[in-house]
């Protein structure tokens, strides 16, 4: 049955019926709690990505591990982030496999992949909360890539611990452009502060964008920030 | 044993302390806050304003940072009182009472005056009720208005006496706007006051009271509503006021119980009043009221047979069409047999439980009696009421005749908006609009036809779309 399974995985594109796919839904399901079919199942998917899939079968495979992939498919799904086409699924999967191993490799492609994969990358690193892309992250503050630097700003902001808060407040004097970039990643860098309880940190960068030298949308964000740390 | 003693005096000391330390750094982290936020009350951009005054409806509770806050009032412009006076509304503080009040008393600006009038429904006390009910007569509308709302707002169970026991010695406008805060309160311990309303010489005050019955009245209370019926002016007050009695008449489940209810009810009005009540008895209808009011629709009194016919004709469904049908076929006098067929058309396109056949039936069985022109043209205007494609084939005749071409092109496009008629039948349907829009006069019915030829639908000029 799952061997049909992947068989039509190889042929599945938009607009085949999705039933026969339900083996494969029905083992990622049995594979929480039960390593032996997880493994079966995560090396299936990983054989399945060699193959030459309709960008339909690849999406659902990166889906699927999602659910089981191990320290096996960061290669694999590594590999796929310069891939215009498949970027987006390899790294929708990397962000949530669970392995320091996804980390590095998303941080590795910092210095490998460019455009709006290297935009995506910066996002995924964000959204991972990857302490460990602090630095990276912050030079490229310092890019001339607008669009580059704005998501490292908001991937530091998500980030949210006091680390990648220095490195923001840092920027801050010397962005090139836009400084409204770097104040966005502080504004949610605070947020996520305060989301975990951190108001002293979170206040002081509240505290930082509040006074009369800043846009009037910034002060204002700021005060409320500052409201909701005195009510917390 | 002192030692022990000892120790334990000094645990407990660095215990208070420590404790004492820590409510005073809150003490301060409190101040702070509520600093801010009278800092931002009294910032002039809107959105800084908004956000300090967000804290003062949910947060920085207790009497004390009320004051303080109902203590920034007079430094503010009126756009600041107002919405500052709406914040203290919802934080809902009893302790910013005697600063409302004070700027109702003060304020020159009529907005913060209705503003201040307005948080008293959520800050006020009993107390307050005759203030509100002075200013129910305020020199402008939006205190009126303000005072109205907080009257029907206040919580508290003995607002409602109050409010009944000004009743008496208020305005007749004043008087009617009481009575208005007593139906929204729901306030059904004050009926008899209101019974005492609907006898009022001025309209305005009775027909408060009765519209209120209408809402609050019990089937109990419907012998003592129909003096209200006949105090009230013949025409729309009168209309309005049986309305409100066939409204309480409905709170009786079973229909034919109503029929009963109302007669006893009538039984204790005198005998020649009862006549101008006849027509009650049509609003409310039931099989029961069909054979005593029939009887006196074919009577020997001739106006006693005129409040009949009217009385059958108000009747709410088409029960009564094969009374009104045989009077109409019957009756030697003309302007008899005229109200007759007008009744008989009427109820016959009643939209009540009847399927649209049973009501095309009915009209065409007026059709085959209709005398004059006008009798003819009142028909072929009242078969729209019948949703169906029989409709369109029963009209689509009357084109040809100029007489009645334009009221049969407008019934034919009334039918035709109703997409369910048309859409199964839309070979036949878009024939009889070509029709109309080759015979019709009116740009606006061949506006239609076309539209719904387009399968488009068409909205009624003054109509919001939702």
């Amino acid at each position: 049955m799952l061997a049909d399974a992947f068989e039509a995985l190889k042929k599945f594109d938009w607009g085949t019926d999705l039933s026969v796919l339900s083996p494969i839904d029905d083992a990622a399901v049995t594979a929480h709690g039960d390593p032996a079919v997880s493994q079966e199942l995560e090396n299936r998917l990983l054989a399945a990505l060699k193959e030459s899939l309709s960008r339909d079968a690849h999406d659902y495979a990166c889906r699927k591990l999602m659910i089981v992939g191990t320290v096996a498919s960061v290669p694999s799904l590594a590999g796929q982030l310069g891939n215009k086409e498949q970027s987006h699924m390899a790294r929708y999967a990397l962000e949530r496999i669970n392995v320091p191993e996804a980390g590095v490799a998303l941080r590795e492609a910092l210095g490998t992949v460019s455009g709006s994969q290297k935009i995506g990358v910066i996002s995924s690193l964000g959204s991972r909360r990857d302490a460990a892309a602090v630095a990276p992250l912050g030079k490229l503050l310092q890019t001339d890539d607008p669009a580059v630097a704005r998501a490292a700003a908001l991937a530091l902001g998500t980030i949210g611990t006091a680390e990648s808060a220095a490195v923001l407040q840092a920027a801050l004097p010397s962005a090139n452009g836009d400084k409204q970039i770097v104040i966005d990643g502080l504004l949610v860098c605070a947020e996520t502060l305060l989301a975990a309880d951190k108001h002293a940190e979170a206040k002081a960068i509240y505290q930082s964008l509040a006074g009369e030298q800043q846009p009037r949308l910034v002060r204002l964000a700021a005060t409320r920030g500052l409201l909701a740390c005195a009510r917390a | 044993m002192a030692l022990r003693f000892w120790r334990g005096g000094l645990v407990l000391g660095l215990a208070f302390v420590f404790a004492t330390a820590v409510a005073s750094a809150a003490d301060t982290q409190t101040d702070e806050f509520v600093q801010t936020i009278v800092k931002l009350i009294g910032e002039h951009d809107k959105e800084f304003r908004a956000a300090g005054l967000e804290q003062v409806r949910t947060a920085a509770r207790g009497p004390a940072v009320t004051e303080l806050f109902v203590a920034q009032l007079p430094k503010l412009d009126a756009g600041g009182q107002i919405a500052l006076l709406d914040a203290l509304a919802d934080r809902g503080d009893r302790a910013a009472r005697t600063g409302v009040l004070n700027l109702i008393g003060a304020s020159p600006d009529e907005n913060v005056r209705a503003a201040a009038i307005l948080s008293l429904g959520k800050l006020g006390t009993p107390e307050d009720v005759p203030l509100l009910v002075k200013s129910l007569a305020a020199p402008t509308k939006a205190e009126q208005a303000a005072a109205r709302r907080s009257l029907i707002e206040m919580p508290g169970e003995s607002i409602n006496q109050t409010v009944a026991a000004d009743l008496l010695s208020a305005s007749p406008d004043v008087h009617g706007a009481l009575i208005e805060v007593l139906a929204t309160r729901r306030a059904s311990d004050q009926v008899p006051a209101l019974l005492g309303a609907t006898l009022d010489d001025n309209v305005r005050v009775r027909r408060a009271a009765m519209a209120a019955l209408g809402q609050l009245g019990h089937p109990d209370q419907i012998a003592k509503m129909l003096p209200g019926v006949l105090k009230a002016r013949k025409g729309y007050e009168r209309d309005a006021a049986e309305k409100d009695v066939a409204q309480v008449c409905e709170r009786i489940e079973n229909p034919d119980q109503r029929g009963a209810a109302l007669i006893e009810a009538l039984s204790t009005v005198d005998a020649g009043q009862r006549d101008q009540l006849l027509s009650l008895l049509g609003r409310v209808g039931g099989k029961k009221l069909i054979e005593f009011v029939a009887a006196i629709a074919t009577g020997d009194d001739a106006g006693r047979r005129q409040l009949g016919i009217d009385a059958l004709s108000k009747w709410p469904d088409a029960s009564v069409a094969d009374t009104l049908s045989t009077i109409a076929t019957k009756a030697g006098d003309p302007a008899e047999r005229a109200q007759a067929f007008r009744g008989f058309v009427k109820v016959a396109a009643a939209r009540d439980n009847r399927s649209d056949k049973e009501r095309l039936e009915r009209l065409k069985q007026a059709m085959k009696i209709a005398k004059t022109p006008e009798e003819v043209s009142l028909v072929i205007n009242r078969v729209r009421t019948a949703y169906d494609v029989d409709s369109v084939r029963f009209v689509l005749p009357y084109v040809d005749q100029p007489e009645f071409a334009q009221l049969a092109c407008e019934t034919i496009v009334e039918i035709a908006h109703h997409r369910e008629v048309r859409d199964p039948n839309k070979a036949e349907v878009d024939k009889a609009l070509d029709k109309v829009i080759a015979t019709s006069k009116d740009p606006v019915v061949v506006e239609r036809a076309n539209r719904y030829k387009r399968g488009e639908t068409w909205q009624r000029p003054g109509r919001v779309s939702r």
